[in-house]
């Protein structure tokens, strides 16, 4: 029981830190353009099956494909974000949902056709095997990915709050009309924002890859997961986003050892409806 | 001095729905001048500034600056050719510190290396040492209104337009606005129209000022002779105040 329990918490820390990642990128699109993008789970999903494209086209290791994949998604996002996302900033929301969801449909739709209904994964990935820690175990590959999603996010604080793309992009966030009269090109801003966003999911899809395996529905997952993680740390704070992405990770990693690995969502989303109920703008959230 | 006026604004319209916030306004700004614009409540005045700054799109008319046609320009190349404001309902950046507001205005005429220099120019001029570190949204008004005014100075404009910065000031701190503005228009030769209800500021400051009631200019002149016209001062109280004063 206890063993269980504290073996759940561990991977559960590690996976958190991942899903913070992931739900930084939709943190910062929501954050900072105020665009709900029901596609960034899809994201996930794509970046996942670009790593697996270029892991074994190359023979890479899945962690070292973000070296490629990370550029296609900032490229991929900057398409989407002067295709579609920029002409829904003036409309009402709902063309905004539509868009995303409509995107959302896309890509699973594209992944299908290209990579057919069965689940791909990378064979093999140089950072193995176990840690072994009295009797508990850490999955290598998880603890790695773990210590680069926390040591990203870092970065990702440091870009926001000393550069001058950072600074750009908060202002744009607290006052976009503001921002551009005092020279913030707002579509440069914006595209750039998507971009990084982007390019996030590809960083998280190399590392989650080096542990699992990816299916044209998984985006479902990875946004649902991201909603939860952000809606639980609120905006504005990415020490919360990662103490958040770990309490999701260990609900979920302990409804999978307790409950059904089956109902692994479940707990997630059960945290997610509580957040909305008992604290809208999240733990950590500043509005 | 040029010719051309620096800002001339032409049958500028700019509707709400069926509201006709701005009508057919037009009017010129020299270089070097301060030019205070008036009105009641509800005459248009921050929906002028708003289309002329470009962050609106007049339905009609036309914005040259600097002899450029920059009417429906976005507002950041209007910033980048010399132009700036504040805002009458402070619009600094809540969750930023004051030198980093400062800074995101100082990027539009420097880079990285060269950006601190200039970031510690304004934050002297605007007397904002002290509050450097301090994050916006903790500031009182007297302070935002600094703020502004050195997020507005940091981007090198020619042109200033302030919608209201005298507003909630008490009388120091107007007094002290008023000397900085005065001095940045003598030493810096900027440019000034200023949106003002104080009065004290609107008479002790412009040399030139325009009257808008309800969207439409419909005086401009030396502050002497628009405190002695007609028809402002009934916009202003009213028709019986015209005949009080003329018995
Ligand atoms: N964004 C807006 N939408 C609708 N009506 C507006 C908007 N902004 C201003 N107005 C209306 O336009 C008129 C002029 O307003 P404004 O320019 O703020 O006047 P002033 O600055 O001279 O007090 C007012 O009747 C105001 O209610
Ligand atoms: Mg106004």
């Amino acid at each position: 029981m206890f063993e269980t329990a504290t073996q759940g918490i561990i991977t559960g820390i590690l996976m958190g830190a991942i899903y913070a990642l992931i739900a930084l990128g939709l943190s910062i699109v929501f954050g900072i353009m105020n665009v709900t993008n029901f596609a960034h789970g899809d994201f996930v999903m794509l970046s996942m099956y670009l790593s697996f494209a270029v892991g074994s086209a190359l023979a890479w290791d899945a962690v070292a494909t973000p070296l490629i994949t990370a550029p296609l998604m900032f490229l991929f996002g900057i398409i989407t974000y002067y295709l579609l996302i920029d002409r829904t900033l003036r409309q009402m929301y709902v063309v905004q949902l539509a868009v995303t969801v409509g995107l959302q449909i896309l890509m699973r739709s594209a992944a299908l056709i290209i990579w057919q209904a069965q689940p791909r994964a990378l064979q093999y990935s140089f950072i193995q095997g176990n840690i072994q820690i009295g009797d508990f175990q850490i999955l290598t590959s998880r603890l790695f990915s773990a210590v680069v999603s926390l040591i990203f996010i870092a970065g990702m604080a440091y870009f926001l709050s000393k550069t001058w793309a950072g600074r750009a992009m908060r202002a744009a966030s607290d006052d976009l009309g503001a921002a551009s009269l005092m020279g913030v090109n707002y579509h440069k801003t914006y595209a750039l924002t998507f971009a990084i966003g982007s390019s996030i999911t590809a960083l998280a899809g190399g590392l989650v890859m080096s542990f699992q395996q990816t299916d044209p529905v998984g985006g479902i997952r990875f946004g649902l997961l991201s909603w939860a993680v952000l809606a639980l740390a609120g905006l504005g704070s990415l020490p919360g986003l990662i103490v958040a992405g770990i309490i999701v990770g260990v609900v979920e990693s302990l409804t999978v050892s307790f409950f059904d690995p089956r109902s692994r969502l479940l707990g997630v989303y059960a945290i997610f409806i509580l957040v909305l109920w008992l604290r809208p703008r999240g733990l950590f959230g500043r509005r | 001095m040029d010719v051309e006026p620096i800002l001339k604004v032409t049958n500028l319209t700019k509707k709400f729905g069926n509201l006709v916030a701005v009508n057919r306004a037009s009017l010129e700004v020299n270089r070097g001048e301060i030019v205070g614009l008036i009105g009641p409540n509800g005459a248009g005045k921050t929906t002028l500034f708003n289309a002329i700054s470009g962050l609106y799109r007049p339905e009609e008319g036309t914005v040259f600056f600097k002899g450029m046609n920059v009417t429906n320009w976005l507002p950041h190349k209007i910033c980048k050719l010399g132009m700036s404001r504040t805002f009458q309902v402070t619009r600094a950046f809540t969750h930023m510190t004051v030198e980093d507001t400062v800074r995101v205005g100082a990027y539009n005429r420097f880079n990285e290396k060269n950006v601190q220099d200039k970031v510690d120019q304004v934050i002297k001029v605007c007397d904002l040492v002290d509050i450097r570190k301090r994050v916006c949204e903790d500031l009182g008004l007297a302070s935002l209104r600094k703020v502004e005014l050195a997020r507005a100075l940091a981007t090198e404009p020619e042109m200033l337009l302030l919608d209201e910065a005298g507003a909630g000031l008490n009388a120091t701190e107007l007094a002290v606005f008023m000397d900085l503005i005065k001095k940045l228009n003598q030493e810096s030769q900027i440019t000034f129209c200023v949106v003002e209800h104080v009065m004290q500021m609107v008479m002790g400051l412009c040399q030139r000022i325009v009257v808008l009631d309800s969207g439409e200019i419909i005086a401009a002149g030396t502050p002497n002779e628009i405190s002695n016209n007609a028809r402002v001062i009934e916009a202003y109280l009213g028709k019986r105040a015209v005949h009080a004063r003329n018995q």
